[in-house]
């Protein structure tokens, strides 16, 4: 009898869904069968050495993760990533740095200038209530970056911490989770979403990372769960064991750093298809309302001046479009780092 | 079978007539260029085969036999690997400066290749009948059902039990030495001229490898056809190889009749391997391993590359690489003291 | 293999009723009374509203509600909208436009994704390669509805080349929406397709069927495609999903009248019946494809074997 769980499972899919599956089975390896001195092996080798005691395991980590991060200085992508991120972190934080203006003042907006298109003094224009556009997107970020992390961050805890025990432990728990796991995959991400903020009557940023969380956990779950599986059995851990260590003990020290790294690549691409989630549900009227400041929610108001106003959908798109980008080379950047078989 | 002794220089141009060897490696260099700068697998070999022989080439792994193998074969990967020098002449002709096409028409028509492993050589998603198969229905355009009667009958003369029933069946689905005879009837196919076997019983229980070895030589005897036997195993060179090849850093540094090389080696590395392995009349006696490890082929030492391993080795060793000569009729060997080697 | 597909179609049955309840359980919990919210600015005299609440069992505990509502769908009966409309009517009608939909985007997925993928994956490291990847990352980047605009503004606007918004033209007007929803798994296919294709080139098998002297192109596409295919399949198979999802928002930027702008329309409107028959159906069909995708993989790789 031999039922194949499909591990990696299909995030229902956003359809700015980029946090599906594609990306984390896409290894950019290269082709080098390495010749004698291929260098895959000499990593392989060290991660193999040092089995056994606490100590060691360390030293194992401490090695992924330091030519990890080697690798990563390295690649031009990843700094390009990291530091448009940093622009756009310092942007949610401190939109006043880069706008004089704040979209929520009164008087920000003068309904003479509705619709006028980009030149000097409003480097994007205006919107529909005249407001300045700039201002627009450059305060719409916090609340993009604000969605990714906690549904993200929410997701992923919750995840770790299931998945753990459903790996570990199996039984009837583990079941349970299955079953659940299939029914929310069943439903298509945003549909999911759209059914839930359905409930609320008023929605704003809880509601919205509520909906996400719910429906984003179970990847995780299902991504750690089967590292949880795949490191249990390894010599190390039976090592520990035999040595008596606990099983609390064995999960937190030995399995969790290991079973670790395939999470947090996915995690970081995940941010980036939340994010595109939030501004699709925005966009279509059932996520953030109004005056919240959202780029789903200016590319909404855009819509029906397409024709007209193309301004007002391009720029908020731009920046929308450019934030998922980052996050998903960042995401690439760190899984070839991580994975010893494409160095 | 004839044991041809091996040109000191390379031959002339072959004629029609018979004694010219069959096949000729020429100086072959190959090198892999990788991010990791450049690997020179092979460097400078040359050897001849004729038909009814059988040549071992003998060697630890990664002294670059499977790639001149793969080189001789024509499927080396490239990139990354490269043939920078040399001529691979089959009949006559220089395989390297041939067409893709006519390469590929001589490919398991004429040279033929069994691997060391079958499972993962074999193509786990097609039945075994189909893949032996594909020879006839590529090279002689087989109707699909010719094919597969030829298909049975290979089996059936390479030994699988009810090969009618079998044929239908899939890789995974035989056992290690079924898949090699699989690996050796699609090889056999289409009575090739040339069969180089890489390690074929590397992956094999001792017991399967002896049967594997004496189909090996049986088909051999019944076909005429050239043999190139890679391994490391010295056991299985003793038993079916005319001549010996030893190869050691991508380098042939001894060559010479089996029998002459198994009883007086004449370059220590030879000497080595010799010493390493168990005899029954050494009972009782500590193997004597050859200490240290083969260089690295991205930065070769300017001297002998056995020279840092080798209990022989003096200044001269480390400083000038000694060319492989004849030191004897027959013999062969790239050591500066081969003779007092051979006398010892 | 009979046994194996009889035993996952009823592993589908209680996820089937798990995930209808759940969103049964959501759509009429909420807020706001539909009935009221259906008459709009008139007022609804007191004895219809009793009566509209009686025949959608609305007054009833929500566990008898779906019961009654499931009892009714065993018999094949899917319910009616407020207006009286049976839900099979609303589904006859859109569900061909969605399958059309779908089977364009499935189409484009499959050809241009394929093809992409094997180019790049056959010629690692070429230009078109990096062509690919940085391509795949951009689209992948790019949310559907921002995507859509953008087709919509350059190819439909601008150069013209394409019907801007609904399906009336026939066939054409699905071209522009089915390459918009498909945009995004075609990336994924063919970074999948590349990734899988390389991997598989440098099996030993490959290295076999080279030595027989095969052409390159029979070596790649005999000996090497049906392996690499076989992930591509299941994740064409798991991305039904987000076909599904996209064409909420293809079909509302394109205007085009399918399932998703109706399950869209009728969760705005508490149309709770409909909502439920049209997202079961979701669900249905897409554990349906998993099984299938499930028995393609067997049928392509004869290693596995389900009992």
């Amino acid at each position: 009898m031999s039922e194949r769980t499909p591990e990696k499972g299909p995030v229902g899919g956003t359809p700015a869904g980029s946090t599906d599956s594609g990306l984390l089975l896409d290894g950019q390896s290269g082709g080098e069968p390495g010749g004698p001195t291929g260098t895959g092996d000499v990593v392989a080798h060290a991660m193999a050495s040092g089995h056994g005691d606490d100590g060691s395991v360390d030293a194992r980590q401490a090695s992924l993760w330091s030519d990890a991060w080697r690798q990563l200085r390295r690649n031009k992508l990843f700094l390009i990533a990291a530091f448009l991120l940093l622009v756009l972190s310092v942007m949610a934080m401190f939109p006043g740095l880069f706008s004089s203006i704040n979209p929520s003042d009164r008087g920000a907006c003068q309904l003479s200038s509705s619709k006028l298109g980009p030149r000097s003094d409003a480097w994007f224009g205006n919107d529909i209530q005249g407001c300045d556009h700039y201002a627009n997107v450059i305060y719409g970020a916090r609340v993009s970056m604000i969605i990714g992390l906690v549904v993200v961050g929410g997701s992923t805890i919750i995840g770790i911490v299931l998945g753990a025990l459903a790996g570990f432990f199996g039984g009837w728990f583990d079941t349970l989770m299955a079953r659940i796991t299939d029914i929310v995959f069943g439903l298509p991400l945003l549909l999911g979403a759209i059914l839930i903020l359905g409930v609320f009557p008023e929605r704003g940023l809880p509601q919205v990372c509520l909906a996400l969380i719910v429906l984003g956990w179970p990847t995780t779950l299902r991504l750690f769960r089967a590292s949880v599986i795949a490191v249990k059995d390894t010599d190390y851990v039976a090592a520990a064991r035999a040595m008596g260590a606990t099983n609390g003990r064995i999960i937190v020290r030995h399995i969790l750093p290991n079973a670790i790294a395939p999470v947090l690549v996915y995690a970081t691409i995940a941010v980036g298809g939340i994010i595109a989630a939030e501004a699709t549900l925005s966009f279509l009227g059932i996520g953030l309302q109004l005056p919240a400041v959202s780029w789903g929610l200016q590319i909404g108001s855009g819509q029906r001046l397409i024709r007209t106003a193309p301004h007002i959908i391009f720029f908020p798109s731009a920046f929308l479009s450019v934030t998922v980008l980052s996050f998903i080379l960042l995401g690439d950047a760190l899984r070839d780092a991580l994975d010893p078989k494409t160095r | 079978m004839t044991s041809t002794v091996p040109q000191a220089v390379p031959a002339p141009k072959p004629t029609v007539t018979g004694g010219a060897p069959l096949l000729e490696v020429d100086d072959l260099s190959v090198e892999f260029r990788t991010d990791y700068g450049v690997v020179k697998a092979v460097n400078g070999i040359s050897y001849t085969l004729a038909a009814g022989e059988t040549l071992a080439i003998l060697g630890e792994s990664g002294c670059g036999k499977s790639v001149s193998a793969q080189t001789i074969m024509g499927i080396l990967d490239s990139p990354p690997g490269f043939v920078t020098h040399g001529e691979i002449r089959f009949r006559g002709e220089d395989l390297l400066k041939m067409s893709a096409k006519q390469q590929r028409d001589i490919r398991g028509e004429e040279i033929s290749i069994v691997f060391q492993d079958a499972l993962s050589s074999l193509n786990p998603v097609f039945t075994v009948g189909a893949q032996i198969g594909e020879m006839f229905r590529r090279h002689r355009g087989a109707s699909r059902k010719d094919a597969k009667a030829s298909a049975i009958e290979l089996m059936d003369k390479v030994r699988i039990p009810s090969a009618k029933e079998r044929v239908n069946d899939y890789p995974h689905q035989f056992s290690g030495g079924m898949r090699q005879r699989v690996m050796i009837a699609m090889a056999i196919a289409l009575d090739p001229a040339v069969l180089i076997a890489d390690e074929p019983t590397t992956a094999l229980d001792v017991t399967v490898q002896a049967q594997i070895m004496d189909l090996l030589a049986e088909l051999q005897r019944e076909t005429g056809m050239g043999l190139i036997l890679i391994t490391h195993d010295l056991g299985v060179v003793g038993e079916i190889a005319d001549r010996i090849a030893v190869m050691y850093a991508g380098r042939i540094v001894e060559t010479g009749a089996t029998d002459a090389v198994f009883t007086a080696p004449a370059m220590p590395y030879t000497e080595g391997l010799m010493a390493s392995i168990a005899r029954v009349d050494q009972k009782g006696q500590r193997l004597n391993p050859i200490v240290g490890a083969p260089p690295n082929l991205a930065m070769l030492p300017p001297g002998c590359e056995f020279a840092p391993r080798c209990p022989r080795a003096t200044d001269l060793c480390v400083a000038e690489r000694p060319p492989l000569r004849e030191i004897v009729p027959g013999r062969r060997s790239a050591c500066h003291y081969a003779e007092e080697v051979l006398g010892a | 293999m009979a046994r194996y597909i009889a035993r996952r179609l009823l592993l589908a049955i209680p996820v089937l009723i798990g995930a209808s309840f759940l969103i049964f359980a959501m759509v009429f919990a909420l807020p706001g009374d539909p009935i009221r919210a259906l008459g709009g600015d008139r007022p609804i005299s007191p004895a219809v509203q009793e009566q509209l609440r009686d025949q959608y069992n609305l007054d009833d505990p929500l566990l008898v509600q779906y019961g009654k509502y499931a009892g009714g769908l065993l018999q094949g009966d899917l319910g009616t909208d407020f207006s009286g409309r049976p839900v099979a009517d609303i589904l006859e009608q859109t569900v061909p436009v969605t399958v059309k939909l779908a089977l364009v985007a499935l189409a484009f997925e499959a050809v241009f994704g394929l093809i992409a993928g094997v180019l790049a994956g056959i010629r690692q490291k070429s230009f078109f390669d990096n062509l690919v990847l940085v391509s795949t990352t951009l689209v992948v980047s790019i949310p559907v509805f921002v995507l859509g605009f953008v087709a919509q503004y350059v190819l439909g606007l601008k150069l013209g080349i394409f019907p801007v918004a609904g399906v009336a033209s026939g066939f054409q007007g699905y071209l522009l929406p089915g390459f918009v929803l498909a945009a995004l798994s075609l990336a994924y296919v063919a970074r999948l397709t590349r990734t899988s294709l390389a991997e598989n080139l440098r099996n030993d098998y490959v290295r076999t069927a080279k030595a027989k002297g095969l052409t390159p192109l029979s070596v790649v596409g005999k000996h090497t495609l049906r392996n690499s295919l076989i992930p591509v399949v299941t994740f064409l198979g798991a991305d039904l999903g987000a076909l599904l999802s996209g064409a909420v928002v293809t079909e509302g930027i394109f205007n085009i009248p399918g399932l998703g702008r109706a399950v869209f329309g009728a969760i705005q409107t508490q149309e709770g019946t409909v909502v439920v028959g049209i997202v079961t159906l979701f669900v249905f069909v897409f554990i349906l494809f998993n099984l299938l995708v499930d028995v393609l993989y067997a049928a392509l790789d004869p290693r596995i074997r389900y009992e």
